[in-house]
């Protein structure tokens, strides 16, 4: 990067506050990108449909499902419908950062296609600890220079979110070779999806407090399943949707 | 082996998909943020469907063996008490499908 004509005021040691917040998301990313890369691969997927999904689509746990869905030749509109469900509460993320993201509209469609659940609780922190719109630029007489609000703050947010992004392809990489040169059956594997299903219920939970959705979770799946079996799933989140909507509607807080 | 074309297919939709959900906020704020509905519906849905999908998993992986639903239920109980614990999601995954696979590949299930 060249340098600007101007200093900004409060950027010392970018690159170790970038680090720090980094760091625990490549711990992450790593091993779960490589369980991931190698768990396709082990299913019988090309080991570049690990590198191309994780690119693409970078969603853990749309991407820990589309493993068996695959290998069982599910139809695509299937595919969609569970990636729709999975990634839903994805909506709810985007309006609580609407007014910090970068103006710039290719930088402002990255920061929304890379808004995973880790770089979105980093990106809430560094809300907090930051003021952007007092972020001040002088120039060599010590004016203050125009500046779009927190650019320094738009830069290491796009930072920040290629790294992570970076973490998880890195991951599946290391996985899907992994997953090519090795033959090993362990039964259970697989159960990774079900225990970030648990991480991510149990963070959604700490941010609510509210225990009515998951009484109708379970309630709804209960029913379901008496219904029928093969579809619970699907009925299940259709009478929760319904059951959000009556609850959405009357009872106003 | 999964076919290569077809899972390009998946991915490219699966892509599609997971892109508008995360752009539509920025998209369509003034007429989600007029809706109240919209915000309410927001603090029960992804709790309520996180649950289902969590009790979903569960219930397919239980259903492949025939010693009930108890290592699913010790697994995913360790996971939930650990991220609760610690905030630490690579450690409650670790640890969560250790113990599952430990509990599946002994004699005893």
């Amino acid at each position: 990067m060249s340098a600007p004509p101007s200093s900004p005021v409060s950027t010392a040691s970018e690159p170790a506050a970038l680090f720090t917040l980094t760091a625990p998301v490549a711990m992450g990313y790593i091993p779960l990108g490589a369980v991931f890369g190698f768990l396709l691969v082990q299913a019988g997927g090309h080991w570049s449909l690990a590198l191309v999904s994780s690119l693409l689509v970078y969603a853990g746990a749309a991407q820990y499902m589309m493993i068996p869905m695959l290998a069982a030749g599910m139809p695509l509109a299937g595919i969609a419908l569970a990636t729709l469900v999975v990634n839903l509460r994805h909506i709810f993320y985007g309006l609580s950062l609407l007014e910090r993201l970068p103006r710039s509209r290719l930088l402002r469609a990255y920061m929304a296609f890379t808004l995973t659940d880790e770089t979105y609780s980093i990106l809430t922190t560094l809300q907090k600890n930051n003021q952007p719109d007092q972020l001040v630029l002088l120039d060599k007489n010590g004016v203050m220079v125009p500046q779009e609000p927190g650019s320094t703050m738009v830069r290491q947010m796009v930072l920040l979110a290629m790294l992570n992004h970076g973490w998880w392809l890195l991951g599946s990489a290391l996985g899907a070779v992994i997953g090519s040169q090795a033959q090993i059956r362990l039964a259970g594997l697989d159960f990774v999806l079900a225990a970030l299903f648990a991480v991510l219920t149990v963070e959604q939970w700490r941010s609510r407090r509210k225990a009515t959705p998951v009484w109708v979770a379970l309630l709804s799946y209960a029913l379901a399943w008496a219904l029928a079996p093969r579809h619970a799933l699907a009925i299940a989140i259709a009478l929760s949707l319904i059951a959000g909507f009556w609850f959405a509607e009357t009872h106003h807080d | 082996m999964i076919d290569t074309g077809y899972a390009l297919g998946a991915i490219v939709l699966m892509a599609l998909i997971t892109f508008a959900l995360r752009a539509l906020p920025f998209v369509a704020s003034r007429w989600l943020q007029r809706h109240d509905v919209v915000r309410r519906l927001g603090r029960f849905l992804p709790l309520a469907i996180m649950t289902l999908l969590l009790l979903h998993a569960i219930v397919g992986a239980a259903r492949e063996h025939a010693t009930g639903p108890w290592p699913e239920l010790m697994s995913a109980g360790l996971a939930a008490l650990l991220q609760w614990r610690s905030r630490n999601p690579l450690l409650s995954i670790v640890a969560g499908t250790a113990l599952y696979v430990l509990l599946r590949n002994q004699t005893l299930f």
